[in-house]
C-alpha cells in the first residue's frame, strides 16, 4: 500500500457533528501527525478508521482504488494496526501470549499449541524493533507501561499472512518516560523506513515537531491545516488548534514564597520508597522527576496515607502528621489530584456535583449526618466557575464532559477545601492546550494564596516551567534535590541518566 | 424522538401500567379494588423489606445472597426463644441481633478480607441456613410455641371504618422501612458516600471515603432488613421453619434490578426498588387470580424481569 485516502469523512452523534467533511491523505514511509484539542475529533477519526464507528459518509481509497469496507476484521486484514493510549494488555498473561492475542496460535499436529514457536516468533518480533531486554515468558504485570507499549507494537509485527501497512498511535507517550519515548521514536522511524504509513496523535508539541513529516490539525471536527512539518512552527500549529494566539509557554509566576513551612518530610521510608526528605514552604512548588516508575506514585501514596510511614517523620503545619488513610489527609486540608482520571479520581456516571463534593461530605452536612444540599450546590457552582468548567448544569454526568473538563472537575474538587497542600500527579496528562494553560494559571493562583504544591509530571518542560525545586528519584529512592530555579533541562536530564547508571 | 426518550426513561413504569390495565380487563370485579391492593401490599411486605435493604448494598455494586437464609435463621431464633418461654421482646431483639451479626460477618468477609460478595455471601447463605436447621432441629416451630400476641401483629392493622378497610401493620412496617432506607440513602452524607463507592471504589477511597467501614456497616443494614422480614414472615404464618425465607433473595435482587431500569444512570434508588417490588407483587397476585399455573407463573415472571432489564440496557447503550 502506497497511499491511503479518507475523503469527505463526516460523522455526527445525534445533533453534534464530531467530524464534518474531513479528508486526509496518508503516504507510505511518512509519519503523519494528527493534532487538535480534546473534542476536536481525533479519536472519532481513529475509531472510524478502525471500523469501531460507522461514518455517516466517507470514501476510502487505497492506492486510488475505492474500498468499500467497514468491518474491523476486514481492516485488520488490510494490515491496519492501532496502538491506543489505554493499552489492551491482559496483565496475567505472558508477553508472548499477549502478542498473540490478535493472531492465531501456531499449532503442532494441528491440535496442540506450539509454545516454542510462539516464544520464538514473539522474541523475533521484539528484536525487529530493536528491543532486547524483554523476556517473552514474563507476565505482563511485571513490565513497565513503556515496555507494555513496545510489546503491543511488536505484536503487530508477528509474521502472518498480512504485512502491516498502517500504524495508528493514539497518544503513545502519555504514559512513557523520556527514555522510553526515545526508544519508541526509534521504533517508529524503523517502521517508517520499512514503508509503513504512520498516523500519530499526540498533545506534545516537541515530539510532533521532532518525529513527524506532515501535520494535520482538526478543530471542532473540521480540518483546518495540513502541511509539511518543516514548513510549520510550534506557534502556527497551536494557533490553528485553538483558533487564537496562545503560547505554549508557562504563565509567569508572580506569587512570592512565604517563609512558613507547610510540610517537612524528614528521611521517610515506606514499604515502597526510601530516604525521602523535603520541605515545602507556603506558595512553593516542588517538582518530582525521574524515569518512570521510580517511586513518583509512592510519594503520593505516602503523603495520602495509603502507604504507612515505616521510618522517619513528617510534620505538617508544625504538627506531627501520620496519616493512615486518605481521609486523614483530606481532613488536614491536603488535596490530591490522582494520575488516572477515570479509575482513580472520578465517578464517571455520577454528577459534577457528587464528584466535586465527595471528599468534603463531613463539612457539607447538618447535624453531622444530614446532607446539606444547598451547600453542595453552592460549592459546586463556585468552584466550577473558578476552574472555568464548561458544563450545562451541576447534575450533568461526568462522562458527558470532555477530558480536559473532567480534569477540571478533579481540580475543583481539590480546591473546594481551600487546601494547604495540593498533590498533583500528572495533572495535565491527556489534556488539551487550552485546558492546560487554565490548569497552570490555577496552580499559580494557589501559590499566591500560600498553598504548597507537589507536582509530578513526565513532561519535563512542565516541571521546568512550574517548579521552584525539583526532587529527583532513582529506583524508589531520593537521589537529589535541585534547589536552584535556574537549572536547565539538560542538567535535569543529565541527572536522570546519571542516576540510571549508578 | 421525544416519545422514544419517554419510553426510554419510563419504559418500566409504562410496562407496569400496562400490566395493571391487562389485569383490570381480565379480572374486572376483583383486581382493581382497594381491598385487593391492600392485600397485595401485605403479600409483598416481606419481600419489600428485603429488597429495600438489599438496595443499600447494591448501591455500592455489592449484593447479598444470604438474605433469604438470614430471614429463615432470624425467624427460627425468635421462635426457639419463644418456645423456651422467653418474652416476645427478647425473641425479637435476639433475631435482630443475629441479623446485625450475620450482616457484619458478610461485611467483614467482603470489605476487610476482600472476598467477592458473590462468593462470600454464597458461603454465608449456606452457613445461615445450616444454623437455622441446627437450632430448630430441622423442624417447623408452630402452634402453642408461638405466642399469640406475636402472630396477631401480622393479622391486625389500622381500621378505616368509613371505607371498611384495614391497613395491615405489615404493610405499614414495610412503608416505615422504605422511609428509613430512603432517608439514609437520599438525605444523609452516609448515603452520598455509599453512592460514591458504587460510582468508583478506588476514587472514593483516594477522595477520603472510609470505604471499608462503610461497606461493613451497609452489609449490617442489609442483615437487619433480612431479619425483620424473617420476623414478619413468622408472625404472618404463626410459625417458623428453617426454609421460610428461601424465595426472598432472588426476588429481592430482581426487584432492585427492575428498579434500576428506571434511574438515570442505572444506579439503584430505593423508590424505584419499590416499583420493582410492586411489579412482582401485582404480577403474582393477578396471575394467581387468573388461575395461571404456578409453574407458568414463574416462567412469566422471570421472562418479564429479563425483558425489562434487556430493554433498558439496549436503549441506554444506544444513548
Amino acid at each position: 500500500m502506497k497511499k491511503l485516502e479518507l475523503l469527505n469523512l463526516t460523522k455526527s452523534f445525534s445533533s453534534f457533528k464530531a467530524l464534518s467533511n474531513v479528508s486526509i491523505e496518508l503516504l507510505s514511509g511518512e509519519t503523519h501527525a494528527l493534532m487538535g484539542e480534546n473534542g476536536a475529533g481525533k479519536t472519532t477519526l481513529i475509531k472510524v478508521l478502525a471500523g469501531i464507528l460507522k461514518p455517516d459518509q466517507m470514501i476510502m481509497k487505497i492506492d486510488n482504488n475505492i474500498q468499500n469496507i467497514y468491518s474491523s476484521i476486514q481492516l485488520k486484514n488490510l494490515g491496519f494496526n492501532f496502538i491506543h493510549q489505554e493499552l489492551n494488555i491482559v496483565s496475567y498473561l505472558s508477553v508472548a501470549e499477549n502478542m498473540f492475542l490478535n493472531h492465531p496460535y501456531p499449532k503442532k499436529y494441528k491440535t496442540i499449541i506450539d509454545w516454542n514457536k510462539i516464544y520464538k516468533l514473539s522474541s523475533n518480533a521484539l528484536e525487529e524493533l530493536g528491543v532486547m531486554h524483554i523476556d517473552v515468558k514474563k507476565k505482563c504485570t511485571k513490565l513497565s507501561t513503556g515496555d507494555q507499549m513496545l510489546v503491543k507494537i511488536a505484536s503487530c509485527l508477528i509474521k502472518t499472512d498480512t504485512t502491516p501497512t498502517l500504524y495508528v498511535f493514539d497518544e503513545p507517550t502519555a504514559a512513557l518516560t523520556l527514555q522510553e519515548s526515545e526508544k519508541l521514536f526509534k521504533v517508529i522511524n524503523n517502521l517508517k523506513k520499512k514503508g509503513a504509513i504512520i498516523l500519530y496523535v499526540s498533545h506534545r508539541m516537541n515530539e510532533i515537531l521532532e518525529i513527524s513529516d506532515k501535520v494535520t490539525v482538526l478543530r471542532d471536527g473540521i480540518k483546518v491545516l495540513t502541511d509539511k512539518t518543516s514548513e510549520l512552527s510550534k506557534e502556527k500549529i497551536i494557533r490553528s488548534m485553538v483558533g487564537k494566539d496562545l503560547s505554549d509557554n508557562f504563565p509567569e509566576r508572580t506569587g512570592n514564597i512565604n517563609e512558613n513551612i507547610v510540610i517537612d518530610v524528614n528521611n521517610v521510608h515506606t514499604k515502597n520508597i526510601k530516604n525521602i526528605s523535603f520541605k515545602i514552604k507556603a506558595g512553593e512548588v516542588l517538582g518530582i522527576a525521574g524515569l518512570s516508575n521510580s517511586g513518583q506514585r509512592e510519594i503520593f501514596k505516602m503523603l495520602m496515607g495509603v502507604d504507612n510511614i515505616a521510618k522517619g517523620k513528617i510534620s505538617f503545619m508544625d504538627q506531627k502528621y501520620e496519616p493512615t488513610s486518605p481521609s486523614d489527609a483530606w481532613k488536614k486540608l491536603i488535596s490530591f489530584v490522582p494520575r488516572e482520571r477515570r479509575t482513580e479520581a472520578l465517578m464517571l456516571k455520577m454528577s459534577v456535583k457528587s464528584n466535586t463534593a465527595t471528599p468534603h461530605y463531613s463539612k457539607l452536612s447538618k447535624f453531622f449526618f444530614l446532607a446539606n444540599k444547598k451547600q453542595e450546590n453552592l460549592i459546586t457552582n463556585n468552584y466550577s466557575k473558578k476552574v472555568q468548567l464548561k458544563y450545562n448544569n451541576i447534575n450533568q454526568s461526568i462522562y458527558q464532559l470532555s477530558g480536559g473538563n473532567q480534569q477540571k472537575v478533579v481540580f475543583s474538587r481539590a480546591l473546594a477545601s481551600n487546601p494547604k497542600l495540593l498533590l498533583l500527579d500528572e495533572p495535565t496528562r491527556g489534556v488539551d492546550v487550552g485546558a492546560k494553560l487554565d490548569i497552570y494559571n490555577l496552580i499559580i493562583q494557589l501559590t499566591k494564596n500560600g498553598c504548597g504544591i507537589v507536582l509530578n509530571s513526565s513532561d519535563l518542560s512542565e516541571i521546568m516551567g512550574m517548579c521552584d525545586k525539583i526532587l529527583i528519584l532513582k529506583d524508589h529512592e531520593q537521589y537529589k534535590i535541585l534547589e536552584n530555579f535556574k537549572i536547565n533541562s539538560q542538567d535535569v536530564l543529565a541527572n536522570f541518566y546519571e542516576s540510571k547508571k549508578q | 424522538m421525544k416519545i422514544l426518550n419517554l419510553i426510554k426513561k419510563y419504559g418500566t413504569l409504562i410496562g407496569f401500567i400496562g400490566i395493571i390495565i391487562f389485569f383490570t380487563f381480565n379480572l374486572p370485579s376483583t383486581f382493581l379494588t382497594a381491598k385487593n391492593f391492600i392485600n397485595i401490599s401485605q403479600q409483598i411486605s416481606m419481600l419489600a423489606v428485603v429488597a429495600f435493604t438489599m438496595t443499600v448494598v447494591m448501591v455500592m455494586n455489592d449484593f447479598d445472597l444470604s438474605v433469604g437464609s438470614m430471614a429463615s435463621l432470624a425467624g427460627i431464633v425468635a421462635a426457639v426463644l419463644f418456645s423456651m418461654g422467653y418474652p416476645i421482646w427478647i425473641g425479637i431483639l435476639a433475631a435482630l441481633f443475629v441479623g446485625v451479626i450475620g450482616g457484619l460477618f458478610n461485611g467483614f468477609l467482603v470489605s476487610i478480607i476482600g472476598i467477592l460478595p458473590f462468593v462470600a455471601t454464597l458461603g454465608t447463605l449456606t452457613m445461615f441456613s445450616g444454623f437455622a436447621f441446627l437450632i430448630s432441629g430441622g423442624r417447623t416451630i408452630f402452634g402453642r410455641d408461638i405466642p399469640s400476641e406475636f402472630s396477631s401483629f401480622a393479622r391486625s392493622g389500622i381500621e378505616i371504618s368509613s371505607l371498611d378497610l384495614k391497613i395491615p401493620f405489615l404493610s405499614i412496617l414495610a412503608l416505615l422501612i422504605l422511609f428509613i432506607v430512603w432517608f439514609i440513602l437520599e438525605q444523609t452524607t452516609y448515603g452520598r458516600r455509599l453512592y460514591a463507592i458504587g460510582g468508583n471504589t478506588e476514587a472514593s477511597f483516594l477522595a477520603g471515603i472510609k470505604v471499608k467501614q462503610l461497606r461493613l456497616s451497609a452489609f449490617a443494614l442489609t442483615g437487619v432488613g433480612a431479619a425483620i422480614a424473617g420476623l414478619m414472615y413468622s408472625s404472618r404464618v404463626a410459625s417458623s421453619n428453617p426454609t421460610q425465607g428461601s424465595g426472598l433473595m432472588l426476588e429481592a435482587i430482581a426487584a432492585v434490578f427492575l428498579g434500576m431500569t428506571m434511574s438515570e444512570e442505572g444506579e439503584p434508588r430505593v423508590l424505584y426498588t419499590l416499583l420493582g417490588v410492586l411489579i412482582l407483587g401485582v404480577l403474582d397476585n393477578g396471575l394467581t387470580q387468573m388461575n395461571v399455573d404456578s409453574y407458568i407463573r414463574e416462567v412469566l415472571v422471570g421472562f418479564i424481569v429479563i425483558l425489562a432489564v434487556a430493554f433498558s440496557s439496549i436503549t441506554k447503550k444506544r444513548n
